[in-house]
């Protein structure tokens, strides 16, 4: 597949990708340009090359992970550097704050946020995939590169998190959700 | 139920939270055009290393270029010269002779130096070489030959009048009277 190809292909998927992106990075946006970017890249230089053996998607998702997770470890160094430079200060805090942060966002979204953060990176991902991106759990590991079965327990045991996490905090997907499904249970 | 409920529930959560990123996400364009410009500019850093190898590996090579050049047309020292010296060494044998230098025969990487243009500067460098060795070998010549006639200045000390009969010997077939005769002082 040329660049060309390859570019229009990327392009169907870039809505996704930023998703996966977003996802890796924490919901970082800022972050997660800046991941895509250097995807796009090292597809561009060649440095990742696509060689047919799996699907396209789920390809440029382990790209998409790898990257953001060698950017995550270069971040955390660039931050120690700075705070070894300067002391840190209640301004600093907003830098790091995407501008979707201010958003408008509904009650249950803002909790479902903050629990999906709450869970471990893997259990996350596990769900992302399956339910943000609509990979099947076979896909879901070839991006994580893990096997089937680990995917499998990360994904239940993510649900499981989740489901947890959003029953404490009382918003709409705890009672109301259960209210609605299982009346009797409230 | 309960579950399947459940599902269908984070899967609409997760379809609002996809549907919000959408919103947000930026344009293709613009993602892989910064990519590319990212592309040009980190090529520009492995361009100007190349510069400066190639910059470094010609001045290194100037530099040895002109070591070499420097090492071959350098005059060299009398001591560091290579003379072969034939013949006995003593000399009471004969004169000592210094026949060969090295340096001075021509050699066919001297015809080269020729060729290459310093024709006027090794000649006189052979001839200034030619005439040391000369002036080496006249010097070894008359040193020799003084020490061949040297002679002890105590020498004449040990000079006596009975020197002659010193240095003579009888000889045995001679009679027994000759004998006395030569032994004067023994007493009869």
């Amino acid at each position: 597949m040329d660049i060309a190809e390859l570019k229009v292909e990327l392009e169907k998927l870039h809505s996704a990708s930023f998703g996966w992106a977003l996802s890796c990075c924490g919901r970082d946006r800022a972050e997660a340009e800046e991941v895509l970017q250097t995807v796009y890249l090292k597809i561009f230089e060649g440095k990742a090359r696509f060689l047919g053996e799996a699907n396209l998607k789920t390809w440029l998702f382990a790209v998409i992970r790898n990257t953001a997770i060698s950017e995550h470890r270069r971040s955390l160094l660039r931050r120690l550097r700075l705070t070894a430079d300067r002391e840190p200060t209640g301004e600093q805090a907003s830098l790091y704050e995407a501008p979707t942060e201010s958003f408008e966002r509904s009650e249950t979204q803002e909790q479902f946020r903050a629990a999906l953060k709450s869970l471990p990176a893997r259990q996350r991902e596990a769900l992302h995939l399956v339910f943000y991106e609509d990979l099947s759990l076979r896909e879901a590991a070839e991006v994580m590169r893990v096997s089937i079965g680990s995917v499998r327990q990360h994904y239940e045991r993510g649900k499981k998190r989740l489901r947890e996490t959003l029953g404490q905090t009382d918003i709409a997907y705890g009672i109301n959700w259960r209210a609605k499904e299982n009346p009797g249970a409230v | 139920m309960e579950l399947i409920g459940e599902q269908k529930k984070t899967q609409a959560l997760f379809s609002e939270l996809r549907l919000a990123d959408e919103q947000t996400t930026p344009r293709f364009a613009a993602v892989w055009n910064r990519a590319q410009a990212r592309s040009s500019r980190t090529w520009r850093p492995a361009r100007a290393f190349n510069v400066s190898f190639a910059a470094a590996t010609a001045l290194l090579i100037c530099a040895l270029v002109s070591l070499a050049l420097w090492s071959k047309f350098s005059p060299r020292s009398p001591q560091q010269s290579t003379m072969v010296v034939t013949g006995t060494a003593t000399p009471a044998a004969g004169p000592v002779q210094i026949i060969k230098d090295t340096a001075v025969n021509p050699t066919p990487s001297g015809e080269r130096r020729d060729r290459a243009g310093s024709i006027s500067r090794a000649k006189r460098l052979a001839a200034k070489r030619h005439a040391l060795l000369l002036a080496i070998n006249l010097k070894a010549a008359s040193e020799a030959k003084a020490i061949s006639t040297w002679q002890s200045p105590t020498s004449a000390l040990l000079k006596s009048q009975n020197d002659e009969l010193l240095k003579s010997l009888p000889q045995l077939n001679e009679g027994a009277e000759e004998l006395e005769s030569f032994l004067t002082n023994t007493p009869k």
